[in-house]
């Protein structure tokens, strides 16, 4: 192992440590894994009494001699949605944190100075955290998938199966770019400003933006949310009265999707959403369909990982050893 | 004395550019509220159109029009959500600020040789912070009629009354975070893990709690339009007495009742829902009282 990447693992895991010992952390991981725990607790206990009737119902329908027997509409990994929606609000806070603390951490304890005086790169100091990050986020989103597989296997009655296992992990390395992208965030914008706390401020004001206000805008544009119940029933039209009318709305629908599309949280949703089975229309299909349909949100999410990890390391490689900030 | 010290937190939070960055904050998100809310009618009125013509095309009568089905204060049902998502995250932020300066820059020592009692000095922060988020309310309002104005091209007097009812509650339930965020800045010696605490609070009032008695999903939250969810588990039969205390389901049905869009139940329904709100203001004032007396203000807080 070359010297750079012993002092790249080595600030990786001072990351990691200094990470477990926060306090604020603490506090926010708390909030996401019981919210998760409960959320799968509900969906799987609905769940097993669905499976249970379903059972009855096949188990009846053979008893009759039917041959053909209605295949089961549930979806076992679609009970991961609430953890899937919880990570994508509480685990960018948490995300934003972490960059915050790491960059903060430094200032306040003056070390920033010591680590410098090293021969510590900025890239490799930006390569090491951004590792110990990851590292970070890798025991969490994975603490709470083995949480939620266990929660659908010992409540819901149904344990996944291989190919399942097989999208559940690709939806986790999704959640773990997705995170990845709001720590760089949370550390460019501390680090860019004098007073660290307002870096956190900011940075908290782009995930509002992000992950709340552009998805809640491009929700209350689709035309068939805009009554109780969807306007397209209120007005007696069916599917392909539904499809017809959309047809004059292109433009408006280009519109709406660009709002979306400009939401990193949007794609992480999406692609999250089709490899849990969430979205019925996507129930039928293999992985490699899924891929490709899913392609447009895998290329932003590593775009935005990629774009803010090189802003990282930039940021840190001309951040001045002498710390500006500090008590405020 | 209390009003010297909410004059001067005032002028604070103007030399910090918090009062113009929140109320340009609010009256952008008012005026998008408005927006959306006419480029709903818009679509409305284009997908009408539309079902009409293919309805007549295939020899069936012309469907209900929609807008019978909309109330006229429905254009604003998007600051239903805002309030909660942006508004409250603005007045933690500015309660914060109120108390967290003070001890990070020891001028609450200084302050304290002076003529004036803790709680003198609390009641006068909470005073600015609850005018500074009743004018951000009132201008709010003021965008609010002129939105309606412009799209409905009238506005009748009740309904300006229901819009300052909306308002008011809005205010009521801002002040809540804003006593939140003043807490957790006395709770916390950390600058960061005050604000964040504050965040977590937030976190679980408009997320965590409505899922745990409503069954709300976190994205739910998100719309203005919410379709009812399957409570029947004996989860959800448990989880749903502790509804009344879920103060962001408060506010909402209240403001549905108000604006018109949720179903109209009584006024003793509607007063009770308010209580959860009140109270809440009313414990978190008490609390702030009770810990100023007790905080050393001889300990600045640092900002890690």
């Amino acid at each position: 192992m070359s010297e750079s990447s012993t002092r790249i693992l080595q600030v990786a895991r001072h990351e990691y440590r200094a990470a477990l010992r926060s306090r604020a952390l603490t506090v926010l991981l708390v909030i996401l894994v019981t919210a998760t725990a409960v959320s799968v607790f509900v969906s799987a206990t609905d769940y097993a009494s669905q499976l249970a009737e379903y059972d009855a119902y096949r188990a009846a329908a053979q008893a009759q001699g039917l041959t053909r027997i209605a295949p089961s509409p549930l979806a076992v990994l679609s009970l991961l949605r609430g953890a899937f929606e919880y990570m994508e609000i509480i685990g960018a806070i948490i995300a934003i944190t972490l960059g915050y603390l790491s960059v903060s951490r430094e200032r306040t304890n003056r070390t920033l100075p010591l680590l410098r005086s090293r021969p510590l790169t900025g890239t490799e100091l930006a390569t090491g955290s951004f590792l110990g990050a990851l590292g970070i986020f890798t025991t969490l989103i994975a603490a709470t998938a083995a949480v939620g597989v266990v929660a659908l296997g010992t409540i819901g009655h149904d344990w996944i199966s291989p190919p399942q296992t097989l999208r559940l992990t690709l939806a986790c390395v999704a959640a773990l770019l997705y995170l990845s992208a709001f720590y760089c965030l949370g550390a460019i914008a501390t680090a860019k400003v004098k007073v660290p706390a307002n870096g956190l401020l900011i940075a908290l004001g782009i995930w509002l933006l992000v992950v709340l206000i552009l998805p809640q805008i491009g929700d209350t544009l689709d035309a068939d949310n805009q009554l109780p119940g969807g306007l397209f029933q209120a007005l007696g039209l069916n599917h392909d009265g539904e499809v017809a009318v959309l047809t004059h709305f292109t433009g408006y629908e280009r519109v709406r999707t660009g709002i979306e599309e400009a939401s990193l949280a949007k794609h992480f949703e999406r692609f999250a959403f089709a490899m849990s089975d969430v979205k019925e229309r996507y129930r039928p299909y293999g992985l490699p369909w899924l891929l490709n349909e899913t392609r447009n949100d895998i290329g932003w999410l590593l775009a935005y990982a990629t774009v803010l990890f090189l802003g990282l390391r930039r940021t840190l490689t001309r951040q001045q050893p002498i710390p500006t900030g500090g008590i405020s | 004395m209390i009003t010297t010290i909410a004059s001067q937190q005032s002028q604070l939070l103007r030399r910090q550019h918090v009062t113009l960055v929140g109320l340009a904050t609010m009256l952008a998100v008012t005026a998008m509220a408005g927006i959306l809310g006419w480029s709903s009618h818009h679509t409305i009125v284009r997908v009408f159109d539309e079902a009409v013509r293919l309805q007549a095309a295939a020899g069936q009568p012309a469907p209900a029009n929609p807008f019978l089905l909309k109330p006229n204060l429905s254009l604003l049902s998007n600051m239903v959500v805002y309030i909660p998502l942006i508004g409250s995250l603005l007045a933690l932020v500015v309660g914060h600020l109120a108390l967290v300066e003070d001890q990070g820059q020891a001028t609450g020592r200084l302050l304290f040789t002076r003529q004036v009692t803790r709680s003198q000095y609390v009641l006068g922060k909470i005073l600015a912070c609850t005018r500074f988020l009743a004018v951000t309310m009132a201008a709010c309002a003021l965008v609010s009629v002129a939105a309606l104005v412009v799209v409905n091209r009238a506005l009748s007097a009740s309904d300006v009354g229901r819009l300052a009812g909306f308002y008011v509650l809005s205010w009521a339930y801002l002040t809540v975070f804003a006593l939140v965020g003043m807490l957790t800045a006395l709770l916390a010696r950390r600058r960061s893990l005050a604000l964040l605490s504050a965040m977590g609070v937030w976190l679980v009032i408009t997320f965590v709690v409505p899922q745990f008695t409503s069954g709300l999903r976190p994205t739910q939250s998100l719309n203005p339009l919410t379709e009812p969810v399957g409570t029947s588990q004996a989860f959800f039969r448990a989880t749903q007495r502790a509804q009344p205390l879920s103060i962001v389901e408060q506010y909402k049905t209240v403001s549905g009742t108000i604006l018109g869009t949720a179903p109209n139940p009584t006024t003793g329904d509607t007063l009770l829902a308010i209580v959860p709100i009140v109270s809440a203001a009313i414990l978190l004032t008490l609390l702030v009282l009770w810990k100023v007396q007790h905080h050393d203000y001889a300990r600045s807080v640092t900002d890690e």
